[in-house]
């Protein structure tokens, strides 16, 4: 069993068997290095890649964000910050094989990033960008799982459909980890800051966080909503447990949370039409 | 709350969301929330080229719409693991709350 787990663990680390990294990425981290380096330059070369571009134009007007209408990828920058859009493009494989493949996990993984966001707004929580940015990463390991060991993704959505069980202790049953560790490596070999990887890794464990909980938390509930109203896939379909220990930390009340319950509705309205015009209108630059 | 082309939409029906020019999120609303529609409202969106409309409750059914009745059940299958873990429980009874607000018999207009 633990055979598994590190083989996995070699797998993720080994950046080269991962869906292709953006070249362009690798130029902005030896940009982000250089203090001098301004904005717009960093936006030059991001706009460089036009395909690039489009796609995370397209995540930054998406619902989960709340701005619309960002044009231009400099902008973009000053909006949601350089950490924000440069794991956008990091990302854009990831979410780019879930839209093809999973459009359940898509759709459930966009859900978290506008329930989060609106939690973070409610609470006038501090870095709202990356908050919403965590939530639509929280369940990469998924995608992971199902491109590096897809004989025991079989496995494990039988087991799900046959013992009713959280995806989360079926992963662990068959290949001794889970997606929210797999994508906790992930995060770390491509060098996402903490404030992202920690939430993505203990999403599912808040206790664990040490320096970003509130984020971890707002991930965690979020999760725990959008699975309880059903929208999208996540892979199971049980609500979590709302863990006591992520309330807390957020100082929730039942009205405040009865308030995002009711505004949630009306925000996945238009994750679903963002979601089915991105089907309909499909920009296959590539 | 519900999206209805605006060719289903009848007098009486309440407005759920601003109705925006062309489907456009941002701008200015042409008219607003809770607004009760007439004929004359619907004709003038008509004229506007609206498309569709949000309305409060669940006014127009479809083969295939789920009623209130089937989406509680499925609400109690997604809570089954969970309804011992007191926090949780009371976020269910949230969601009972909001869905009978939301396709109730008062027309899904929350009783403020």
């Amino acid at each position: 069993m633990d055979n598994k787990r590190s083989e996995l663990k070699k797998i993720i680390m080994d950046t080269k068997t991962l869906p292709t990294l953006p070249g362009v990425v690798n130029k902005l981290n030896s940009l982000t290095e250089n203090d001098k380096a301004s904005v717009q330059e960093m936006a030059r070369i991001v706009s460089s890649d036009q395909v690039l571009s489009a796609r995370i134009l397209r995540l930054v007007n998406s619902p989960s964000y709340g701005f619309y209408r960002v044009s231009t990828i400099s902008n973009a920058m000053i909006l949601l910050g350089i950490d924000v859009v440069k794991c956008l493009a990091l990302s854009t494989s990831i979410f780019e094989i879930m839209e093809k493949n999973s459009l359940g996990l898509w759709e459930h993984s966009l859900g978290v990033g506008v329930a989060a966001n609106l939690i973070a707004r409610k609470l006038s929580l501090p870095e709202c960008e990356e908050i919403s940015t965590a939530a639509l990463l929280h369940d990469i390991g998924k995608v992971i799982i199902s491109l590096k060991c897809s004989e025991a993704e079989q496995l494990i959505r039988g087991a799900i459909q046959d013992h009713g069980m959280y995806m989360r202790d079926a992963e662990r049953e068959i290949i001794d980890t889970d997606h929210a560790e797999v994508g906790g490596w992930l995060a770390k070999s491509w060098f996402l800051p903490d404030k992202l990887s920690e939430p993505i890794t203990f999403h599912h464990d808040v206790a664990q966080s040490g320096n970003h909980r509130i984020k971890t938390a707002v991930v965690h509930i979020a999760d725990a909503l959008i699975k309880a109203s059903g929208f999208g896939d996540s892979g199971d379909c049980y609500v979590p447990q709302i863990q006591q220990i992520a309330w807390d930390v957020l100082k929730f009340d039942e009205r405040l949370m009865a308030e995002i319950i009711d505004e949630l509705e009306d925000k996945l309205v238009e994750v679903k039409n963002f979601s089915l015009e991105l089907q309909g209108s499909d920009i296959s630059v590539d | 709350m519900q999206k209805i082309p605006l060719m289903r939409a009848t007098a009486g029906m309440v407005l759920a969301r601003d109705v925006f020019r062309n489907d456009s999120p941002v701008g200015m609303p042409v008219c607003g929330r809770h607004t009760v529609l007439s004929d004359t409202l619907i004709a003038r969106l008509g004229n506007l080229n609206v498309t569709t409309v949000y309305v409060e409750g669940h006014p127009v059914w479809e083969d295939g719409d789920r009623s209130l009745e089937e989406m509680l059940v499925e609400l109690d299958r997604r809570f089954e693991k969970v309804r011992n873990d007191p926090l949780t429980l009371k976020v269910y009874e949230m969601f009972v709350d909001h869905l009978k607000r939301s396709m109730g018999d008062s027309g899904g207009q929350q009783a403020e």
